[in-house]
């Protein structure tokens, strides 16, 4: 499927310039930190309480802050100091905002790609269809893309979540799973008492580490709903332009049936600006995650978006808590839209990179 | 065609996309869980009231008559009442209007004041330390999320500088200016500028970002045509061919996207809001996903539909005259 052509455009951009370069790292390094979560996290993630004496937040390392507290029925000032424990602190609820902040990536993640696959899977046949097809069909169908245009991803997308609710749904950690079996397995052939044998080191750093995370449901599902209808009007104006093409004239001479057709000759030809638009969208996903989370609407607490909106009420004194997520949201928009960006440069010049729909 | 015969076209178009919105949001709240009349009522309502208010609402006819009901109502311009604060749903929309109205005009202003010009330097100083500095802004301001840079800005300018007031505001526009006829104090007038510039700048960091980088694509597309190297040919001044010849024919597809990005637009100012406590139509959009009030939140969905609606006619008529090109086809 991917020519030398689409391969030797893409390794000349990357060449050329600074940007993919950067893109392709920071996303490397996102990627890495969503997998490996559990074992580059110092906390559980959902567990709370990690406060110090006087029942304070602690601040990320290497900085204080000072604060009241009530003693004996007065308020006297206290400087609250970092600890190593905690490396950029904790929040408003004592939860460590660094092993937060990993997890959110991964569901951040999970929700732009299922986002994008879902909507591609609507999108793509949908417009492929009124793009070949043509007149009635075309009109019908791309109608009804026209009022999809009319909602606002984001109102429809909270309409949406008001009427199915936000059923977040837990996925199981392959990694925790995986080792935590091992160890179910291991265990009784091994003294307890003795201990756990060296070659299950892994699970220290492991323990403790939630087994499943929820994945927001119905947001994933939601955002394909919002975002689909940039997918049908792309591959709409390229099937529509490819269906006059000599050898799509040819195959029908041959006898070949319009769905044929269409699988064998106008999908794989259209496939360059749908990657382009897919891999755009995947920053849309995740900036329409991150605000339902914001918002409260995501039925996930295990989410960037989420934890600003807790920080939201500290933003005056414990700022870290609002900062370090947003940072994150950030690196991952930035390091997909290079991606797109990337892409889109090296593969089709044509692709309108502003169709973005949020 | 004529430009009366494209109008008209336009505006049938657009009936049937807000038709079909309106469609979409009955269908939502038909298969939406909860009966309606205890949502009104709350739990602890009697069921003889509860009887009474299902006959009074329709809410035992079949769901055809509902809709044809809901259908006509809307057309008659009565969008029903609030389930919770029983007020006409018309009413709690349109005193919303002015404050995100207000909001999203204030946040177009920064983003075209902004973005035009350094998309047309990033475009004219290509790989020059300016184009930088235009490319890395517009990859930050497409990649931050409008919410975190609303609560940075509040941070950094509210609470560290302590320059900007982040409060709900005290005045809208329209007062500040009647103060200003009536007294001739500005001091109203400064006030609500003091208390809309974060908003806007948080709404309109996007669009900036957006439109700096089409101005820049489309302006080194335009640059590469054969009329400029004429127009250089002949003589003409350079600012004269960038700026009037060159950006004229970048506008139109920018103008495009800005009409398209309208839904855009209405999203963002639910989201900037909701952050700075801006008393517009997002909030209440808020508000009424939080009680469930159905049609509160229908009223305000159709009533964005038809916002994007007639803003995209009236893109569409600026295209014609852009691009005189168009209306002929």
């Amino acid at each position: 499927m991917i020519s030398d052509r689409v391969r030797s455009n893409l390794t000349n951009e990357f060449r050329k310039s600074l940007l993919p370069k950067i893109g392709v790292a920071l996303l490397l390094i996102i990627v890495f930190a969503a997998v490996f979560a559990p074992l580059l996290a110092t906390h559980d993630p959902t567990r709370t309480g990690y406060y110090n004496d006087d029942g304070q937040a602690y601040p990320p390392i290497g900085t204080s802050y000072e604060t009241e507290i009530s003693q004996d029925g007065e308020f006297v000032g206290v400087t609250v100091e970092s600890t190593d424990e905690h490396v950029l602190g904790t929040n408003t609820v004592g939860q460590d905002v660094y092993s937060r902040a990993l997890y959110g990536a991964r569901v951040s993640l999970i929700v732009g790609v299922l986002g994008v696959l879902l909507a591609v899977a609507i999108g793509v046949p949908f417009g492929l269809i009124a793009g070949y097809y043509g007149g009635r069909v075309d009109n019908g169908l791309m109608r009804i893309a026209d009022v999809m245009l009319a909602f606002p991803a984001l109102v429809l997308a909270l309409a949406l979540i008001g009427v199915f609710g936000e059923s977040p749904v837990l996925v199981p950690d392959p990694l925790v799973v995986l080792f935590s079996a091992q160890s179910e397995i291991t265990l009784p052939l091994v003294d307890v008492e003795v201990g756990l044998p060296t070659a299950l080191v892994a699970i220290d750093f492991l323990e403790g580490m939630p087994g499943a995370i929820p994945i927001p449901g119905t947001v994933t599902i939601v955002s394909a709903l919002v975002t689909w209808v940039w997918f049908a009007r792309v591959a709409r104006g390229e099937a529509l332009s490819l269906r006059s093409e000599e050898y799509v004239k040819a195959a029908k001479s041959f006898g070949a049936s319009n769905p044929r057709i269409l699988r064998q000759h106008i999908l794989p030809n259209s496939l360059t600006p749908i990657i382009v638009l897919a891999t755009i969208q995947v920053a849309v996903i995740i900036l329409l995650e991150a605000s339902l989370a914001y918002l409260g609407f995501s039925g996930t607490t295990l989410s960037w978006g989420y934890e600003i909106e807790r920080g939201q009420s500290v933003l005056r004194r414990r700022p870290w808590v609002a900062v370090v997520p947003g940072i994150g949201i950030m690196l991952a928009v930035i390091a997909v839209n290079l991606l797109g960006d990337w892409f889109r440069d090296a593969l089709d010049p044509n692709v309108d990179s502003t169709n973005r729909g949020l | 065609m004529s430009v009366g015969k494209f109008l008209a076209q336009r505006l049938l178009f657009g009936i049937f996309v807000v038709w079909g919105v309106i469609t979409i949001m009955f269908g939502l709240r038909a298969v939406s869980p909860g009966d309606p009349a205890t949502l009104m009522l709350g739990e602890g309502a009697s069921e003889d009231l509860i009887r009474r208010v299902r006959e009074a609402e329709g809410l035992d006819e079949p769901i055809y008559i509902q809709y044809f009901d809901y259908v006509s109502g809307i057309v008659r311009g009565d969008f029903g009442f609030s389930w919770q604060s029983s007020r006409e749903v018309e009413f709690m929309v349109i005193e919303r209007i002015p404050a995100t109205l207000e909001l999203a005009v204030a946040a177009t202003v920064v983003a075209l004041v902004i973005a035009i010009p350094l998309g047309v330097i990033s475009a004219t100083r290509r790989n020059e330390p300016a184009d930088y500095g235009a490319t890395g802004f517009s990859l930050l301001g497409i990649s931050t999320p409008n919410f975190w840079l609303g609560l940075m800005l509040i941070l950094i300018f509210g609470v560290w500088i302590g320059i900007l007031p982040t409060g709900r505001r005290p005045v809208g526009f329209a007062e500040a200016l009647l103060i200003l006829a009536q007294t001739g104090s500005p001091s109203e007038l400064v006030t609500w500028l003091r208390y809309i510039s974060l908003p806007a700048i948080t709404l309109g960091t996007y669009f900036t970002a957006l439109i700096t980088r089409l101005t820049r694509s489309g302006m080194i597309d335009e640059l590469g045509k054969p009329y400029v190297t004429a127009s250089q040919a002949k003589g003409l001044p350079n600012v004269l061919i960038r700026y009037k010849h060159v950006l004229r024919n970048t506008m139109i597809p920018i103008v495009t996207v800005v009409g398209l990005q309208v839904g855009t637009l209405m999203g963002g100012a639910v989201i900037t809001e909701t952050v700075f406590n801006w008393p517009g139509l997002g909030l209440r959009l808020i508000d009424a996903l939080d009680t469930r009030d159905w049609p509160l939140m229908q009223g305000i969905i159709v009533f964005i539909a038809i916002a994007f609606v007639a803003i995209n006619i009236v893109v569409d008529a600026l295209y014609n005259t852009l691009d005189p090109r168009v209306g002929a086809e």
